[in-house]
């Protein structure tokens, strides 16, 4: 019983590390999003490329905290 | 008959909002009588049967996932049917569903020209099949019944039922609830659905289509100059430090290949499976009671991740083929093979 309850300790406290991770990407997104849309306060017209290329920078950053997210889950549901 | 069609097209708020409330009022009494608890979280899909026979040494069972990847394909050619059947009908204007699927194509495929030009035909195609069926394999996620209709089996972690005659359900234990007898058998639910993003298979198998489909752009676009993009040894000799430095970019390229299909699959499967969890587990916080109606709130962001995750699988696919069509630095647009007018 010990053990069973230092294992889920350990895990509750390494899912929680792995998402310090997420810290990242989330300052990534908004600077990612501040600069587009400064971009598009100046050009409007070029709303459109503006917009496309923001959600794929978007999308690169969101995927390290879509990795920390996954090995949070997977500490928490697999092992 | 123009009259008949106004009443048709419009959404009748006057009555449906009160299916709105009643079904509102509905849930919030279903959750005070049988609070919503939180499912056994696991990772790979549960199998809805037997193993059924084997592949390479390996047992294949059906998954509730795969029950969920056929009725988002059953979606899929229902909606194709209905827009094959608006067109056929000659009208000019397109109504209700067959006229958002025009315009969402039609945006898809103005994306699609101002990325790829030219070889938009041979790529909107992907983008589109890959758009719109993580979209519609996504929302299911939104259906009430998904993740929470399914068959009872017995299990460790599982909680006590109480049998409604037609069906059994889940009851909450009562407070203390590690004291139930010997005899209380506990179950957990296997769904019946199971929202297709969240089974990995689905998106490991969805980007290598479409890792895969990148290096057929290239190689469609480019003939075998394509290889040169990983294995350059053009100026190799020629330029002898700048040379080597071509060659190892190359070789950065290949791996970022491979880690293309990483993060495909990992970006769609760690988003909606949070999302799925996200719901079970605010559902189960906020339990019965007029606190339920919260869980539109988490429902709304449920809807918008899964449309961005959809629109994003999509567009990075869409980007990198193109990008895969461009070559690197050099003007192969004159001796590339010309794309046939039909695909």
């Amino acid at each position: 019983m010990e053990l069973e309850a230092a294992t889920i300790l350990g895990k509750l406290i390494g899912a929680g590390l792995a998402m310090i991770g997420a810290i990242g990407a989330g300052a990534g997104i908004g600077i990612v999003t501040s600069g587009a849309v400064q971009a598009m306060g100046r050009n409007p017209d070029a709303t459109g490329t503006i917009q496309t290329n923001m959600i794929l920078g978007i999308a690169f950053a969101e995927a390290v905290a879509i990795y920390c997210l996954v090995v949070a889950l997977l500490i928490l549901f697999v092992f | 008959m123009t009259e008949k069609q106004e009443k048709k097209s419009g959404w009748r708020w006057g009555v449906n909002r009160w299916f709105v409330l009643a079904f509102i009022v509905l849930g919030a009494f279903a959750a005070e009588k049988y609070p919503p608890i939180q499912p056994h979280v696991q990772l790979p899909p549960e199998p809805l049967t037997g193993t059924l026979f084997q592949v390479l040494g390996q047992d294949f069972a059906f998954t509730n996932t795969m029950l969920a990847m056929l009725i988002a394909d059953v979606v899929l050619l229902l909606m194709g049917f209905a827009v094959y059947r608006a067109v056929r009908g000659g009208a000019m204007v397109l109504k209700g569903l067959p006229a958002a699927v025009e315009a969402l194509l039609e945006a898809l495929y103005n994306m699609t020209k101002g990325t790829a030009g030219k070889w938009a035909k041979f790529i909107f195609p992907w983008f589109a099949t890959i758009t719109l069926l993580v979209l519609v394999a996504n929302w299911t996620e939104l259906i009430p019944g998904v993740d929470s209709v399914g068959i009872l089996h017995h299990s460790e972690h599982g909680y006590p039922v109480q049998d409604l005659g037609f069906a059994a359900t889940i009851v909450k234990p009562a407070e203390g609830g590690e004291s139930h007898g010997e005899d209380t058998e506990l179950f957990s639910l296997i769904p019946f659905v199971r929202v297709l993003s969240t089974d990995l298979n689905f998106t490991v198998a969805l980007a290598l289509i479409a890792v895969v489909m990148v290096q057929v752009a290239g190689f469609r676009s480019q003939g075998l100059a394509y290889v040169t993009k990983f294995w350059n040894t053009k100026t190799f000799f020629s330029k002898p430090i700048f040379g080597v430095i071509d060659f190892g970019v190359g070789l950065l390229e290949l791996i970022s290949e491979f880690s293309k299909i990483l993060s495909f699959a990992f970006r769609l499967f760690g988003n909606i499976f949070a999302g799925s969890v996200l719901l079970f587990v605010i559902g189960s916080l906020l339990g019965g009671g007029g606190l339920g109606f919260f869980q539109v709130g988490f429902l709304m962001l449920e809807f918008f991740v899964g449309l961005i995750q959809a629109v994003v699988f999509g567009l990075l696919t869409m980007t990198f083929m193109a990008q895969a069509t461009q070559g690197h630095g050099e003007h192969h647009e004159e001796e590339a093979v010309p794309l046939p007018e039909k695909i």
